[in-house]
């Protein structure tokens, strides 16, 4: 497992050069930037249960038939565990943003992922959609900006101090990691 | 590799839990000493061949016999050898400053070091005498930070310990 600064001292092994000059810059800005990258991990973190179960049965609203007899999500046996398997795609991707790097997720979560739900027979269109709600609810709760329309009496905020660009490349480096999952899956 | 954010989520993911607030704590902790460390790393990288020389000098200078015919420094393939041999310590100190652990000496300098130097019949004397004088030469606030600088030694410290 890598993280943003192993990343940049496997990639300078490799031509055997040393770290300095404008390497160190993106390190620097790291550092800089890294209260707002764990206020970003505990936004996520502490709403997980909630956009877990809000991408679920966002899944299941727009395919009913995903809860008739049959389907994947019936009955509640396996309804859990498709619960389950949103909270550990959804953890690492968590642990990527903490690292700054894919290669937690990747090994630990993506290697192998697709093979198994083919061989379960999960249908991945639906997994990548409840991928791409968690993806949108993970923008909101960085920027902080949950959607009052969806949300309804149940909005929650963090209130964290805002930035004036909402955290706008922890945003983009969020949804490449789910893109990633998307990717892998699809 | 080993430091503290992989630790961290290591130990998370085997618990099956997201980090935890104590968990993005250690986090923090990590990320403030990163602008010493990586201080260290700049001047380390700008000035490295400089340093190398300097270290690999004063090891031949308290080694002379290195140079007789048949020794580890006897000629100019033997020499280039060994200046190269400490300039690769110092890119791994490098490594290590960036990092914040000591993951990339011990899986690419260590592990292993002990039996290549007997099957190459070198002694690690002069590793030792070149690494040390490279940890007296270091001086705060001339070449870095005080801060900065205390991070250098204790992995200079490190090599020399798993030499000697």
């Amino acid at each position: 497992m890598l993280d943003a600064f192993s990343r940049a001292v496997v990639s300078a092994d490799a031509s055997t050069k040393c770290i300095g000059g404008e390497d160190l810059a993106s390190l620097r800005n790291f550092i800089s930037e890294g209260n707002r990258r764990l206020d970003a991990v505990n936004a996520i973190a502490s709403n997980a249960s909630c956009m877990v179960s809000d991408a679920i049965a966002g899944m299941i609203c727009e395919n009913q038939g995903l809860i008739q007899a049959g389907g994947n999500c019936y009955p509640n046996r396996r309804m859990a565990a498709c619960l389950r398997d949103g909270e550990i795609i959804l953890r690492y991707v968590t642990y990527a943003l903490l690292a700054g790097d894919a290669s937690v997720l990747e090994d630990r979560c993506l290697n192998g992922l697709k093979e198994t739900y083919t061989a379960l027979g999960v249908p991945a269109t639906s997994t990548v959609r409840a991928v791409q709600i968690m993806k949108a609810q993970a923008a909101a709760h960085i920027k902080d900006q949950p959607s009052e329309e969806f949300a309804g009496a149940r909005l929650r905020k963090m209130g964290s101090p805002v930035v004036e660009d909402r955290c706008a490349s922890l945003v983009a480096e969020a949804s490449s990691y789910f893109d990633r999952v998307i990717a892998a899956l699809s | 590799m080993k430091s503290v954010v992989t630790t961290v989520v290591t130990a998370a993911d085997a618990a099956g839990r997201f980090p935890s607030t104590s968990d993005l704590q250690s986090v923090q902790g990590s990320l403030q000493r990163a602008a010493a460390r990586l201080e260290a790393a700049e001047k380390l990288a700008s000035n490295l061949d400089a340093v190398a020389q300097e270290a690999y000098d004063a090891c031949i200078k308290k080694y002379p016999y290195l140079n007789n015919q048949g020794e580890a420094n006897s000629t100019d393939t033997f020499k280039s050898k060994c200046l190269r041999d400490v300039k690769h310590y110092m890119r791994l100190i490098n490594y290590c400053l960036v990092v914040g652990g000591t993951g990339p000496l011990d899986e690419w300098g260590i592990a292993g070091q002990r039996e290549v130097y007997r099957a190459l019949n070198l002694p690690t004397a002069p590793y030792v005498e070149a690494l040390s004088f490279a940890r007296t030469r270091g001086c705060a606030p001339r070449d870095m930070s005080a801060q900065a600088l205390t991070e250098y030694n204790a992995l200079l410290d490190y090599v020399i310990n798993s030499l000697s």
